[in-house]
């Protein structure tokens, strides 16, 4: 009971603090707005003009968002990669997948090509195209005949990503008049995030997000070794599969938004994990909330710090997060897991 | 009896090894069978295809007279628990929640804990004794505490069966003996159906039932552990010399390896017969001396027990032996009188004398011409708990008996006993 009571309370505190954090977001930026207006805009109470409602709902509600949805994807899939592959140093990118999306991206550039599909900018679609396709290739590889030995499939992983980190350094070479745009792109940035980057990416967000919410009870006996899982009466090959498949589809989709922003994936599950235990029932939304409000303090932060210019928000949840990071470490540093 | 499992010449290979060559088996519920095997028997390999976690290549596996292949993983985990050979958990869940997974073939995806799965775990916590670890964390426990979670666990499912993959071979030796008492407790008292794989010898065959022992993928022996035990079976198994003794508390047998060079030593015995008259353990650190340089050794009269018949029964020796707190009967008396008549040599060590071994002392006067080695580093006076009738026969056979040496350092012992068998092979 007194476990209960303690769990409620970091919920709590965690959904206050997310609150705070988008309302604060929303009033602060590089152009200045009157506190009243913005109040005014979100209750709706009085007429306000033209370019602060652009602002305010057009620029900063949907970055907003995307940040949210962004950093719960991102910790989210981490967590799950962490626990079906049994092994901590595991990030959602391991398998490839913002080598993919990055493949994706500087072809897209290098081609030139521009295709508007349902309005949809060319380049997240194009990096969600390499993303979906990169897992598809690994989970191919590393598959032996019904089965899917995680060893194989990370390291079928970190070799495809190696494979498509250099084609895209060899298209940088090739094609330097885009670089900046690209830089900006693999070191992860939110900036001119639009109402389209939400509308694309949420369904595949909320879908993969349903199926994990549905497996939880199995990460955690899955937990306990393959084998453990099957005598305790798991499908442990179907449910590594649905887990992985999405988890990768749910980073996928972030990332062909954000680009790779490092750091929360590995981490986030941690801190969580570290605050409220290895149960993933109730670690799994603890995680999501924490890397939606990381990312959007950082992101946050990106775009004020430095004003008018904008700092790629990659830079700043590793130098933010990580000496937190090691403090957790050092306090605890009996079992991290 | 009612057969709980069956298997009908189940085979199995890796890649083109063939493991399993062909087992048949029939377990009755309630037993509580020990799979043992060298290395590379297939010992671990057939708990894997009974468990299905591997798939036979042929031949089937029948669990309650329905082939495993049959059932779905829920269904089996419901009569079927496994203790798998690495159980390590790296995530740090308490004892409580760990134990709770064992429900989870019976839980439903959205439903939650329910009264009967907290009594079933709190009863299987109570019988492992695991109540008082409700709220530790795994990474906090000992290696035999962990185990009996696992098994905890394991009981949680409620199975008919349960199978265990060395579960004993990460512990020290206290635990080793914690665990299987746990389950033989489970196996008398709720008539759950056992088999172990293990490859210690003398812990399986102290606490299971049957042992089956597997040679290159196929049963060699099969039965009791007296039946399976045997030094011949060992030897064409293990291809090593071994010594079975009985456990004088279990009953049961109990493997010993004989060391490379006893071996070559038994089969250069020595012509000389000693005969040695001791008791208290006295004796027990010459007799293994005096073993391994190859003599013909006898002893008696010992006590059953006695810490000298103990060594004496460990090495083989011919001996005579009476049981404890009563006088040496007659018949015994005679018995010792024929082994002292073919010895070259008698030893008689520093053991104190009472009613009951006086016998022993006394019957060395009727053999006043045979060499004999008598310690005497300790009085024979404060040796004497008989009012002296010790003392006199001491005294009687200093006095008459020409063949006597004393011996004041027990450290010198081998070098007298080399130089009376000199003059033996001499004469």
């Amino acid at each position: 009971m007194k476990d209960n009571k303690k769990n409620i309370f970091i919920y709590l505190t965690a959904v206050v603090f997310s609150l705070l954090l988008i309302f604060l977001a929303l009033f602060i930026g590089s152009s200045q707005i009157n506190p009243a207006d913005i109040t005014a805009f979100i209750l709706n109470s009085k007429q306000v003009s033209a370019s602060t409602a652009v602002i305010i709902g057009e620029i900063r509600l949907p970055r907003i968002i995307l940040a949210f949805i962004v950093g719960a994807g991102l910790a989210v899939s981490g967590a799950v990669f962490q626990a079906v592959i049994r092994n901590p140093m595991v990030d959602p990118y391991i398998i490839g997948i913002s080598a993919g999306a990055g493949t994706g991206v500087m072809l897209a550039l290098f081609l030139g090509i521009e295709i508007a599909v349902l309005n949809l900018n060319s380049l997240p679609a194009f990096a969600f195209l390499g993303a979906v396709l990169t897992v598809f290739i690994v989970y191919r590889l590393a598959r032996v005949g019904n089965k899917l030995p995680v060893l194989t499939f990370l390291l079928a992983g970190v070799a495809v990503s190696f494979i498509l980190n250099s084609i895209m350094s060899f298209l940088m070479v090739l094609r330097t008049e885009n670089l900046q745009q690209l830089v900006y792109w693999l070191m992860g940035s939110l900036a001119g995030s639009a109402w389209n980057d939400v509308r694309m990416i949420l369904p595949y967000f909320l879908t993969a997000l349903a199926v994990i919410l549905f497996y939880l009870k199995d990460l955690n006996i899955l937990l306990l070794g393959e084998e453990s899982a099957a005598h305790l009466g798991l499908n442990v090959e179907r449910t590594k599969i649905i887990l992985l498949g999405a988890a990768s589809l749910m980073t996928a989709s972030v990332v062909s938004v954000s680009g790779s922003i490092g750091f929360i994936g590995l981490v986030v599950p941690h801190i969580a994990r570290m605050i409220i235990g290895p149960d993933h029932r109730r670690l799994i939304p603890l995680a999501a909330l924490f890397g939606a409000s990381f990312l959007l303090l950082a992101d946050t932060a990106a775009r004020t710090v430095m004003a008018p210019m904008e700092l790629p928000v990659g830079i700043i949840t590793a130098l933010a997060g990580g000496p937190y990071f090691i403090y957790l470490l050092r306090s605890k540093s009996k079992n991290i897991w | 009896m009612k057969i709980m499992l069956k298997t009908d010449k189940i085979k199995f290979s890796y890649a083109q090894d063939e493991i399993l060559k062909g087992i048949d088996l029939e377990i009755t519920k309630g037993s509580f069978i020990g799979i043992i095997g060298p290395n590379a028997s297939g010992k671990s390999t057939l708990l894997k295809n009974i468990s299905k976690t591997l798939k036979s290549d042929s031949g089937a596996v029948y669990l309650n007279h329905k082939i495993l292949n049959d059932y779905n993983s829920i269904e089996l985990a419901k009569k079927m628990a496994v203790v798998p050979q690495n159980t390590e958990i790296n995530f740090n869940f308490n004892v409580y929640d760990i134990i709770m997974m064992g429900r989870h073939p019976y839980q439903k995806r959205w439903s939650g804990v329910n009264q009967k799965d907290k009594r079933i775990v709190k009863e299987v916590m109570e019988v492992t004794d695991t109540l008082k670890l409700k709220r530790k964390l795994m990474n906090e426990l000992s290696g035999g505490e962990k185990q009996r979670v696992i098994i905890a666990r394991a009981l949680a499912q409620k199975p008919d069966i349960l199978l265990l993959d060395e579960p004993t071979s990460s512990l020290d030796i206290n635990y080793q003996g914690e665990i299987y008492d746990l389950l033989n407790y489970l196996n008398q008292e709720y008539d759950l159906t056992i088999i172990t794989v293990s490859h210690d010898l003398n812990l399986t065959a102290q606490y299971c039932e049957e042992l089956l022992l597997l040679k290159n993928g196929k049963i060699f022996a099969a039965g009791t552990a007296e039946e399976v035990l045997t030094e011949e079976n060992i030897k064409a198994v293990y291809k090593a010399e071994v010594l079975i003794k009985m456990n004088p508390l279990s009953k049961k047998p109990f493997v010993t390896l004989i060391p490379e060079a006893n071996r070559v030593k038994k089969n250069k015995q020595k012509e000389f017969r000693i005969h040695v008259i001791a008791g208290g353990g006295t004796a027990k650190n010459f007799l293994y001396k005096l073993e391994n340089l190859g003599y013909q050794l006898s002893i008696g009269v010992l006590n059953i027990g006695d810490a000298d018949w103990q060594a004496a029964k460990e090495l083989g020796i011919e001996m005579v032996e009476a049981p404890p707190f009563i006088d040496i009967s007659e018949n015994e008396i005679q018995q010792n009188r024929n082994l002292i008549k073919k010895a070259d040599l008698i030893i008689l060590s520093d053991l104190p004398f009472g009613h009951g071994n006086f016998a022993n002392l006394e019957v060395l006067l009727d053999y006043l011409d045979k060499p004999k080695i008598l310690f005497s580093n300790l009085d024979i006076k404060k040796r004497d708990y008989i009012k002296g009738k010790a003392e006199k026969i001491w005294n009687e056979l200093l006095d008459n008996d020409k063949n006597i040496y004393l011996l004041e350092d027990r450290s010198n012992l081998i070098s007298k006993i080399k130089n009376l068998e000199k003059q033996e092979m001499e004469r």
